[in-house]
């Protein structure tokens, strides 16, 4: 397959790659034994999954009355954590579909990882809901089936039972597009190993053996499950955010949740993307496959989200004013002035205002500044639910009621811990899997590795253009 | 790789005949008119902005497409560089708007009325961006930046013809890093330009998201007439090298964005819908109490039709449905705008003509059962000939554009991306 690149177009892959090399270099990660680095972040990340078993079985022997909620605030860190999670698990998804429709070639260094990162982070949002209910066992009375419990079913008027809808679809279809796109690279690990591993990859692979119809079912299977995944990432967060729009709560009943909440929960994504992209490529030695030019164009998504978040956040602002309501504008005068004004402030500083320095191409191609400014875009929208889930509860219609909320160290561990489960998740899932996809960075070979489209490549693709710019000339 | 337009007379006499045409309409609109001319202004403003609003979005595309790296866009992007400098024209016709608010010519924004703003509360605390100083300077410096950048990128895209892509490219940067400073301004300066021009005609009522909305409107407006110009071209011999890729490339655009659309109407409806405050009810009740049929009209025509007729891989690759689709789109939000600025504009001139004839009458006050009129309730002829002239005379000025450059842009680094574009 031939194709016609751009010579202002960067390579995507380094080091002149040949296609055994890739197999290579991407595979034998899981094939040696871990390193110290993996043992050591692997140590850390069960200790943080242990503390969060104990802070959920805390929680679920003593009751929700160890969290700080109080009759004012009843959704403190438990629901901040939940649509912080959500927000996460938007960037793998919106990789592999809709860079996929947009025919991006840069997806491919890193869809593999961001999918994954996406099936966790979903995992770890939906501890929530579930703890919240405070009677773990009776999670199931969420699902409208017809029942024994009398004419008692569930409110399909509420948007938390849509929630309950589009995360477990969201959560299946992204599974099922994470697990199409792995079969290729099973089959290929199966291929090289042998015993017991080659036994299990072989039932993972499906018995994939690489045949023309394979690959044409697999093309057709990835193009329906973008289609169907792309308004799946808009569905998810829209429905996060009518957990909050359908309110009449002034700072929560604005129109403009649904696509700013997206476009929130693909910056949080990208920021994570980040800062996991950059451990990986280091410790499994990926930078030739994750180059400067991924983490610069992934940089560019941040900028993007984070002014079109910042345009939300002045729009919301403005049309406060501007309503003429005047709770509306007590509320964002609170927002702004108000107990928490602390966590507005860092809601601003973190998504908005630094992110504005990756105009810059240095910085967008530091691994230092990227490194800080994921962890920093992590932490400003977590701020950013809170902003909107303490702040406004904390002032509501009725100032005898009006309260503050710190929590407790219950809700701190459980968060923490579920950092704890995401890292062991992905620490797993580094040695089981190729973290980057085989075959489809094999797929743009030719059209994106140095050899071909890169300075010292051979000149036979520039060769229209410099006829072009020569006929130009005269 | 040259390609030159010819705007030939007869082009020019069509266009030219499409014009008085359209000025025939408005003069007939006028006679024929209230005492405020009500029907005249709202047809006037709902043409202007809607015609400034493709032009806007032909050169947001550009800008986008340019920093997104687009590659297979390079052949047609001659039409978005020609659509995005009837700003100028653009500038022009929202001037006479402003002229008309400080001269009282027209009694479209309820706003202006300072008797009005006096006693109203809620326009009284809007008074600090609801105001001719706003509105006049507003609108001449946003539309004055647009200009600049379409004029800047324009005039390197031309000289990239005549020069040759430069050492290290250094035209293509120049035209990026133009776009990326766009991009920024024109997200928010476009939102407070649409929120005077068209959100301020309902002027109590507010919806935060009523400027993406109104953005993904004018933008399918854009992407529509790109297609239904380019398949025209093609027509006529033009842009040879323009494949049914493209055209199916353009009609994903068209399928997706319009999904795009109907999510924000969702968004925005479901919303104010479910929570049910009064103060933003409003505006859908007087929609579907007075405007029933063009409230589903422009559900049926903006989704319905697109989202069936191009959700298939084929029809995107057809001239036959790409026109019908782009005709019913671009009709489709034309209907959208006249439904964003009919009924408000009709209420504030309905409030104002009870007034001068002393009668007690509040624009705010829910104006259900108003009679059907032609023009308000539904475009009528008169509507359609003003729009046609209107869209003549930005054709007008688009093939003059065209003429005036190569329709290929023949440096453009990505040039061969896009001759050898397939959509697989």
């Amino acid at each position: 397959m031939s194709v016609v690149v751009s010579p202002i177009r960067e390579p995507l892959i380094e080091g002149g790659k040949t296609y055994h090399q890739i197999t290579e270099d991407i595979c034998s990660p899981t094939e040696k034994a871990p390193n110290f680095a993996w043992v050591l972040a692997f140590t850390l990340s069960s200790i943080f999954l242990g503390l969060f078993l104990f802070t959920v079985a805390w929680t679920i022997w003593f009751g929700i009355g160890t969290w700080n909620l109080n009759r004012t605030i009843g959704w403190g860190w438990d629901i901040t954590n939940f649509v912080w999670w959500i927000g996460i698990g938007h960037a793998g998804t919106l990789i592999s579909a809709i860079l996929l429709l947009f025919r991006q070639r840069w997806r491919t260094g890193v869809n593999r990882a961001a999918e994954a990162m996406t099936i966790f982070a979903v995992m770890c949002a939906g501890q929530f809901p579930l703890i919240h209910m405070g009677r773990l066992w009776l999670a199931f009375f969420i699902f409208p089936y017809p029942n024994t419990r009398g004419p008692l079913w569930v409110n399909f008027n509420s948007p938390l039972l849509w929630d309950v809808f589009a995360i477990s679809t969201y959560f299946t279809v992204s599974v099922l597009f994470w697990y199409t796109g792995l079969v290729p690279d099973l089959a290929t690990l199966r291929d090289r190993s042998k015993g017991i591993r080659r036994k299990l990859y072989n039932i993972f692979s499906f018995g994939w053996t690489g045949a023309a119809k394979h690959w044409q079912r697999f093309e057709s299977l990835s193009l329906v499950l973008a289609g169907l995944s792309t308004p799946l990432v808009l569905s998810v967060h829209t429905i996060v955010s009518f957990d909050f729009a359908t309110s009449v709560i002034p700072g929560w009943h604005t129109t403009i949740f649904p696509p700013y909440f997206v476009a929130g929960a693909i910056f949080s994504g990208f920021a994570m993307v980040q800062t996991l992209m950059l451990i990986t490529r280091k410790v499994l030695k990926l930078e030739e496959y994750i180059t400067l030019q991924h983490i610069d164009s992934m940089n560019k998504v941040i900028l993007v989200t984070g002014t079109i978040v910042g345009v939300a956040y002045l729009t919301e602002l403005f049309i406060a004013w501007y309503s003429g309501y005047l709770y509306e504008q007590y509320a964002f005068y609170n927002r702004v002035l108000g107990p928490y004004w602390w966590s507005y402030v860092g809601m601003m500083a973190c998504n908005v205002l630094s992110p504005q320095v990756f105009w810059s191409r240095k910085i967008r191609r530091s691994i230092t500044w990227t490194f800080a400014m994921s962890i920093f875009v992590n932490i400003g929208m977590w701020f950013e639910r809170f902003v909107i889930i303490a702040t406004t509860l904390a002032r509501d219609y009725l100032p005898s009621s009006w309260s503050y909320y710190v929590p407790t160290w219950v809700e701190i561990g459980i968060f923490l811990g579920t950092l704890g489960l995401f890292f062991t998740l992905f620490l797993i899932f580094t040695r089981v899997a190729p973290v980057v996809a085989v075959a489809e960075v094999k797929s743009i070979l030719k059209a994106a590795g140095d050899q071909y489209t890169g300075p010292n490549a051979a000149k036979h693709h520039h060769h229209h253009t410099a006829v072009a710019a020569q006929t130009g000339a005269h | 790789m040259e390609e030159k337009f010819v705007f030939d007379s007869k082009k020019r006499w069509v266009l030219g005949s499409g014009m008085i045409l359209g000025l025939l309409c408005m003069l007939i609109t006028f006679f024929k008119d209230d005492e405020l001319h009500t029907r005249f202004w709202t047809n006037y403003l709902h043409n202007t902005v809607f015609f400034v609003g493709i032009a806007l979005m032909s050169l947001f595309i550009l800008a986008a497409f340019t920093t997104a790296f687009a590659g297979w866009s390079t052949l047609i992007k001659r039409v978005w560089e020609a659509y995005a400098l009837f700003l100028v024209p653009g500038l022009v016709l929202l001037l006479v708007l402003i002229i008309g608010v400080w001269g009282h010519w027209h009694h479209l924004y309820h706003w202006a009325d300072a008797e009005a703003v006096k006693t109203d509360k809620v326009m009284f605390g809007k008074s600090g961006f609801l105001n001719k100083y706003w509105y006049t300077f507003g609108t001449i410096i946003v539309v004055g930046a647009w200009i600049y950048f379409a004029q800047r990128i324009r005039k390197y895209s031309v000289e990239e013809d005549a020069n040759g892509p430069g050492e290290d490219f250094s035209y293509h940067r120049k035209i990026r890093t133009l776009s990326v400073i766009f991009l920024p301004i024109a997200g928010f300066s476009s939102a407070a330009m649409v929120w005077q021009w068209v959100m301020s005609l309902d002027a109590h009522w507010y919806s935060t998201l009523f400027a993406w909305y109104s953005g993904s409107s004018w933008f399918l407006a854009a992407i529509a007439l790109t297609i239904l110009l380019i398949i025209y071209l093609k027509a006529q011999g033009y842009m040879p090298k323009v494949t049914a890729n493209h055209l199916h490339d353009l009609g994903k655009y068209l399928f997706g964005i319009s999904v795009f659309w109907t999510y924000l109407w969702f968004s925005q409806y479901m919303l104010i819908w479910y929570a049910n405050v009064g103060e933003e009810t409003i505006y859908f009740r007087e929609r579907l109490d007075n405007y029933k049929p063009l409230f589903f009209l422009n559900l049926l025509f903006n989704f319905v039709a697109p989202f069936f007729v191009l959700m298939r891989n084929d029809t995107k690759r057809k001239v036959g449905t790409m026109v019908f689709a782009s005709i019913v789109v671009f009709v489709g939000h034309w209907l959208d705008f006249f439904l964003m600025v009919k009924p408000g504009a009709r209420l504030t001139a309905l409030e104002a003509m009870a007034h001068h004839a002393g009668e007690v009458h509040d624009a705010a006050s829910h104006g259900s059962g108003l009679p059907f009129a032609m023009g308000f309730s539904f475009p009528g002829l008169l509507e359609l000939g003003t729009m046609f002239g209107f869209l003549c005379l930005f054709l007008y000025m688009a093939f003059t554009q065209l003429a005036k450059a190569s329709l290929v842009p023949k440096n453009d680094p990505y040039l061969e991306e896009s001759l050898h574009h397939h959509v697989v």
